[in-house]
């Protein structure tokens, strides 16, 4: 029993994510954020346990905390054990402790008086908004307060979530691969959409993976006469989604989308484009595309306009059929990444 | 459960809305696991429920308040479960009570790495707001020890799912080859396991050259072909009923080194003897012993690695790095656990480590292995034999 463990050499923790992003991204997104937090008067932003959308957006890593200053001081990154990358090659490590380190964390960075902006407190209009009450673990975050009972902790999630709509060139990238992996998916779904639920999901989902895409859930609603799929790829955490109706007459959905293309352009309100589908009959049905969770949202935030570099699947529904793709918001308009 | 939070003084027990795995990052188990309480006593994927220990019935609360056949009228959150779980509580006048809140932190065999608990902060914060007076406490393991034990049906799922995964394993064995991208050694094992009707639950894979540490994959691996010489490990498990059974089987692209031969023999032989030694009754310090001792009667090491197996992030955990807290020790196997049961054999001088092994319940005659299959290490390669014993 008082022997040294041997030293494991197969298996170990460390879980390899994708983490291709530059150097220039990660200052890209960094900065952003920062003048973000600064400009809402904030001192930083805090990503805790629980938020693992933002943390690998801004860290690469698959699980982590962040607190990044809006002052420019470095941020400080607790990871899994064994994490680094190019963009962290020596962040703080725990092993399933993250309580103690990240208050620690926030300590250290003297926040304690500070204004805290803590993202996924609360479900956002850019981001978590399938989670209205957050997505934050409660003993962590709690134990957090209780170290640092001066300090305001207050929501930001728009604050990042906002910084996360704007897309980049590597990520807009990244994001027409997804698209295109979503493609082969949706050929799957169109050569077995006679199968049996599972088998369909299993081609589905293997041509996706085939292809590098990381998994994210399908949906798929079977009835006596139609098969619809929602069907989700992942290429550098950008998730593209292609939506289609099997045994249903979708030609006016097709209409509806090609309709709201046009209303698709930067500056032009949102509320222009529902009144179009109110016109044509259809219903709109907009949601932002990103590292997931993404908003805005059609309905719910009619009061926005459309800007450039952001990403949407475009999936009107005409006469209960819904037709969906991938559309990126260019300078000149919207551009469907690949319809056919 | 109810029995054992009426005898720990608890007005009841309350599950409530639980961090979203997917969203956690964490490790498959957590993310599985998060929301394992909720599925397990109410089979919605997300629910809260107060279960008062006087037998008056559960309040359930889903998103949209559809029900199923347990629960047909579940209480709709409609997006604000901090208001909907404070009402249900004040419902049931627990105003003043003792209520054992699951998942606040980790159990003993329940949420078993989740060291900080898995409780949605904004949601519960509510709770805490409008129920000033009420003593909230955890109670993990109440929810936690009934789990623990698996019921018939249960048992039969996890067999299902063992047996899919042992499915999955086999499509491995035929795909594998020197020169393919691991992407489609992965995509082929995970599209058997979902056309057999397996809920998604990722494959983790390793391949590296043989004795050459490699980076663990819960997707797949981008850019990365497998070679002459690989060692692929894994952990395959498919989803039945909710409950995750898992499988392993080492396969080498190429000829065994006879150095691993005997490694592999110890390995098997600590397996077997294992399961022998898991009978109801006997405390988890005696088995962990007799792994961990087990190897140096033939010169060579070995080392316990043996998980809870059910809805997810199930305990206990015993691990090569964990000896065991004496609390842990104590515990004793009952009939209905279910475990996978994977020891570490090593060579003499810790350079050659092997591990495989699967599902086992534990039943009155020790354990049992939930699917029937031999434990070796594979070699699979067009220019050796096809395997090795």
């Amino acid at each position: 029993m008082s022997d040294p463990l041997p030293r494991r050499r197969s298996g170990g923790v460390y879980t390899q994510v994708w983490d291709g992003y530059s150097l220039a991204e990660r200052d890209r997104r960094w900065n952003a954020v920062r003048a973000a937090a600064a400009n809402a008067g904030f001192d930083c932003i805090f990503v805790p346990l629980g938020n693992g959308v933002d943390a690998r957006y801004l860290t690469q890593f698959r699980a982590s905390c962040v607190v990044l200053p809006a002052d420019g001081h470095p941020a400080i990154v607790i990871t899994d054990r064994g994490s680094r990358n190019t963009w962290l090659p020596e962040p703080r490590l725990t092993s399933r402790q993250w309580a103690e380190p990240v208050a620690e964390a926030l300590l250290d960075a003297g926040f304690e008086h500070a204004r805290i902006g803590v993202a996924g407190l609360q479900g956002g209009t850019f981001a978590h908004v399938s989670s209205p009450q957050g997505v934050v673990s409660h003993s962590p975050f709690a134990y957090v307060l209780s170290q640092l009972p001066n300090a305001r902790f207050e929501d930001a999630t728009d604050v990042l979530g906002r910084v996360r709509y704007l897309k980049s060139a590597e990520e807009i990238a990244c994001l027409r691969r997804a698209a295109a992996i979503a493609r082969a998916g949706l050929d799957a779904f169109l050569e077995h959409a006679s199968a049996e639920p599972a088998v369909l999901q299993a081609r589905m989902l293997g041509r996706m993976l085939r292809l590098g895409s990381e998994y994210f859930p399908q949906s798929l609603s079977v009835s006596d006469e139609q098969v619809r799929a929602d069907i989700n790829a992942v290429w550098g955490t950008q998730i593209a989604q292609v939506v289609r109706t099997v045994g249903a007459d979708d030609r006016r959905a097709r209409e509806a989308f090609e309709l709201g293309l046009e209303h698709m352009k930067p500056g032009i309100p949102f509320a222009q484009l529902v009144h179009a589908m109110s016109a044509f009959g259809a219903e709109p049905r907009l949601q932002g595309l990103g590292a997931g969770d993404d908003g805005p949202l059609l309905p719910g935030a009619d009061d926005l306009s459309f800007e450039a570099n952001t990403a949407f699947v475009w999936k009107p529904v005409a006469g209960g059929v819904s037709f969906g793709e991938p559309v990126l918001i260019t300078a000149q308009g919207a551009e469907p990444l690949g319809v056919s | 459960m109810r029995a054992h939070a009426a005898e720990a003084g608890l007005d009841c027990v309350f599950v409530p809305l639980c961090v979203d795995g997917r969203n956690l990052n964490l490790s498959l188990e957590q993310a599985y696991g998060t929301r394992s309480d909720g599925r397990y006593l109410t089979q919605f994927e997300n629910a809260a429920i107060v279960l008062p220990t006087d037998r008056r019935p559960p309040l359930a609360i889903t998103e949209d308040g559809e029900g199923n056949e347990w629960l047909p009228e579940p209480r709709p959150a409609n997006g604000r479960w901090g208001v909907a779980m404070a009402e249900a509580l004040l419902g049931a006048g627990m105003e003043r009570a003792r209520i054992g809140v699951s998942g606040l932190r980790r159990g003993r065999v329940s949420h078993a790495r989740a060291t900080d608990g898995v409780v949605n902060h904004t949601a519960y914060a509510e709770v805490l707001r409008r129920l000033p007076d009420a003593i909230l406490e955890d109670a993990t393991d109440a929810v936690g020890f009934a789990r623990f034990v698996k019921s018939e049906e249960e048992i039969a799922c996890l067999r299902k799912g063992a047996s899919i995964a042992l499915a999955g394993i086999e499509r491995m064995i035929e795909t594998a080859r020197p020169g393919l991208p691991s992407a489609e050694l992965y995509a082929a094992v995970m599209e058997r396991m979902l056309e057999l009707g397996s809920a998604y639950y990722p494959l983790a894979l390793f391949a590296s050259p043989l004795g050459t540490p490699g980076p663990r994959f819960e997707n797949p691996p981008p850019d990365l072909v497998l070679h002459e010489g690989d060692l692929i490990t894994h952990e395959t498990a498919a989803v039945w009923g909710g409950l995750i059974a898992q499988e392993l089987q080492p396969i080498l692209l190429g000829a065994i080194p006879e150095a691993w031969k005997p490694v592999v023999d110890l390995q098997r032989e600590v397996f077997y003897a294992g399961l022998e030694l898991m009978r109801p009754g006997t405390p988890l310090g005696e088995l962990i012993d007799f792994v961990n001792g087990f190897g140096a009667k033939r010169g060579m090491r070995s080392l316990i690695l043996m998980h809870g197996r059910g809805y997810g992030n199930d305990g206990p955990l015993l691990t090569p790095q964990d000896r065991g807290s004496p609390e842990l020790r104590e515990l004793r196997l009952q009939r209905g656990n279910a475990f996978v049961w994977k020891p570490i054999a090593y060579s003499a001088d810790e350079q050659i480590e092997f591990s495989t092994g699967g599902s086992i319940v534990v039943t009155d005659m020790g354990g049992e292995q939930l699917v029937a299959r031999e434990l070796r290490l594979i070699s699979s390669s067009p220019s050796v034999e096809r395997e090795a014993r």
